[in-house]
């Protein structure tokens, strides 16, 4: 039964391309696809861990460039080159992550803001890797046995079934204890601690686990893009990572996911306007901030709270 | 009887500030020990440094003969001691039952995987834990609330929550920062009616509380503590006949500068 809404979104995502019949919306659905698994991935840091991380943007790109590279340099296939960004960027969560996770919340914030600087300073100067500001174009499109995604509509389906994937795995996970234990630390840590839990190991494993998915999207994405450069590291991917989260509401899944796919096709029905269109995308943003400071699911919240003071008066 | 908690020798300074000098204490396996003393004479310092939140600049903890001495609180946890706080600490976006379900106690032999997959063996212990959780509520009476998320409750009200999850823990020694400033007059003999009811189930207690009655009606041994020392200690009534004890009181007074409310 838990199970049911996450089906039906699924569904209704993969009805999409049908419906639309248009290569360019198909296009549009796909990248909303994909920032909302990023932004569900930073959601589980930042609205379940309280872990503000800018380092997300820097496992993207790490993802990016592991694919790419894995297909160009290593002669591996797309599938192959998923998995070293999968790998990879556990490794590297891990490592700047224990270190880092020890600081105080201010401390990372302003430590995976420069691990993220830092992954668009390799990308751009580390020449003989990764070509620079060249970057590495002509991706081929990803074949499974013997089938290729080569349109729009058919990579579309690539990228959802990895959404369900991963965003099946971030529900299950949220859903858990073990969400439920990260939401505790994130609301008072040093009671938590009180309580036997040690806060590090699902830091941790959060910050690690969100670095997966975040680079495994970003390694998927520029199969899409047929190219990666030091562009895709720009700011603009964490800024749409961070804006679905804030307006979906930290710490809901749903509401995350919903923000993801509404934030995505926004600028494009704003369209019948072209010349304001960013403009007005650009109000709405900050009129939806100032009605929903926590967020739709925490408007919803505060309404249910207010309705239960209400009730017990 | 043989010590459960020894305090031996602990000093822990603020920037220079001794908010403790050098005290050593213990309390006794199966007893109900208080810890008073005017405001900043170092009895929250104390307690943070025995259950891990502080770490002393010298002096030995020791709990059942195991040093405990600068381990993290999460370990200290689970070795059996367990702590509330002086400025009360609930989840407030949880309602009642999680708040009590957040504690590793019940969910020892369960695993992560146990707890993603929902496993039997998980199902079975959050049972449990839920079962123990409503019993508790029941037994600080916020069973009516079970459902309502803790940022509703009034601050006495937080602190039978706290003092609920603190038994969840299945602790052998508890120790308590005021836990009863703040909640309603008609439910302190409740609260100690609960404390009594635990001990006489094995949990020993360290309480720091400055409601006399309180700690006069509870208490075996009551250790006092004046400007980071220990003054005296021994039963509540003598204690309280002691002039030191007033003096340290009133002495506090007259300089004011002690009376600041410390954390
Ligand atoms: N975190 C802290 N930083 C600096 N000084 C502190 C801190 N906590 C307590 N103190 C100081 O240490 C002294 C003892 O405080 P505390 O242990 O809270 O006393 P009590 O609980 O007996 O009222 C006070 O002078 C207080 O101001
Ligand atoms: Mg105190």
């Amino acid at each position: 039964m838990r199970q049911l809404p996450l089906a039906a979104a699924a569904l209704a995502l993969a009805a999409l391309p049908p419906a639309f019949g248009s290569n360019y919306l198909t296009g549009v659905a796909l990248s909303g696809v994909v920032f909302t698994v990023a932004a569900a991935a930073l959601n589980l840091v930042y609205g379940y861990a309280g872990l503000l991380s800018f380092a997300q943007l820097g496992f993207w790109g790490i993802g990016g460039y592991c694919s790419a590279l894995t297909v160009t340099r290593l002669g591996g296939s797309f599938w192959a080159g998923l998995l070293v960004a999968a790998l990879v960027n556990a490794a590297v969560a891990l490592a700047i992550g224990l270190p880092i996770l020890r600081t105080r919340r201010h401390a990372f914030v302003i430590i995976t803001l420069s691990f993220a600087l830092l992954c668009a300073l390799v990308a751009r100067d580390w020449v003989s890797l990764t070509r620079g500001p060249l970057g590495i174009p002509g991706l081929p499109a990803p074949r499974l046995f013997g089938f290729g995604f080569t349109t729009a509509t058919r990579f579309y389906y690539l990228v959802l079934a990895y959404a369900v994937l991963a965003l099946g795995f971030l529900y299950a996970l949220g859903g858990s204890r073990i969400g439920d234990t990260l939401r505790a630390i994130k609301q008072n840590e040093p009671l938590a601690q009180s309580q036997g839990v040690s806060p590090l190991p699902y830091k941790l494993a959060a910050f690690a686990l969100s670095a997966v998915v975040t680079g495994v999207a970003g390694a998927i994405y520029v199969f899409y893009l047929k190219v990666v450069d030091p562009l895709f590291l720009d700011f603009y991917y964490m800024q749409t990572f961070l804006i679905v989260v804030i307006i979906g509401g930290a710490g809901s899944f749903w509401g995350v996911v919903l923000a993801g796919m509404v934030m995505v096709a926004l600028p494009e029905a704003l369209r019948f306007s072209n010349d304001l269109r960013m403009v007005i995308y650009g109000a709405i943003l900050v009129v939806a901030m100032l009605a929903l400071p926590r967020g739709a699911a925490g408007w919803f919240a505060d309404r249910r709270l207010a309705a239960l003071r209400a009730a017990l008066e | 009887m043989t010590a459960l908690l020894e305090v031996d020798g602990l000093a822990k300074a603020y920037r220079g500030v001794h908010a403790v000098a050098d005290v050593s204490f213990g309390v006794a396996a199966g007893a109900i020990t208080g810890l008073i003393g005017p405001n900043g004479s170092g009895k929250s310092t104390t307690i943070d440094c025995i259950s891990g939140f502080q770490r002393p600049d010298r002096g030995r903890v020791t709990l059942d003969g195991a040093d405990i001495t600068g381990l993290p609180p999460q370990r200290i946890a689970r070795a059996g001691l367990v702590r509330t706080f002086q400025t009360v600490r609930v989840y407030d976006q949880f309602d009642l039952v999680a708040n009590l379900l957040v504690a590793i106690e019940p969910f020892r032999t369960v695993g992560w995987h146990d707890a993603l997959l929902r496993t039997g063996r998980y199902r079975a212990a959050r049972a449990a834990a839920e079962a123990r959780a409503r019993e508790l509520l029941d037994l600080v009476g916020l069973t009516r609330l079970a459902a309502a998320p803790a940022s509703i409750l009034s601050y006495g009200q937080k602190k039978l929550l706290a003092l609920a999850a603190v038994l969840m823990s299945k602790p052998r020694l508890v120790v308590l920062d005021e836990p009863v400033a703040g909640v309603n007059p008609t439910r302190i003999n409740e609260v100690a009616g609960i404390l009594r009811k635990a001990n006489e189930a094995g949990v020993s207690f360290l309480i720091i509380e400055h409601n006399v009655e309180f700690i006069t009606g509870l208490c075996d041994r009551v250790v006092v503590f004046d400007q980071g020392r220990k003054l005296t200690e021994g039963p509540p009534a003598e204690v309280h006949g002691d002039p030191r004890v007033l003096d340290a009181y009133l002495g506090i007074d007259e300089h004011g500068d002690h009376v600041a409310e410390a954390s």
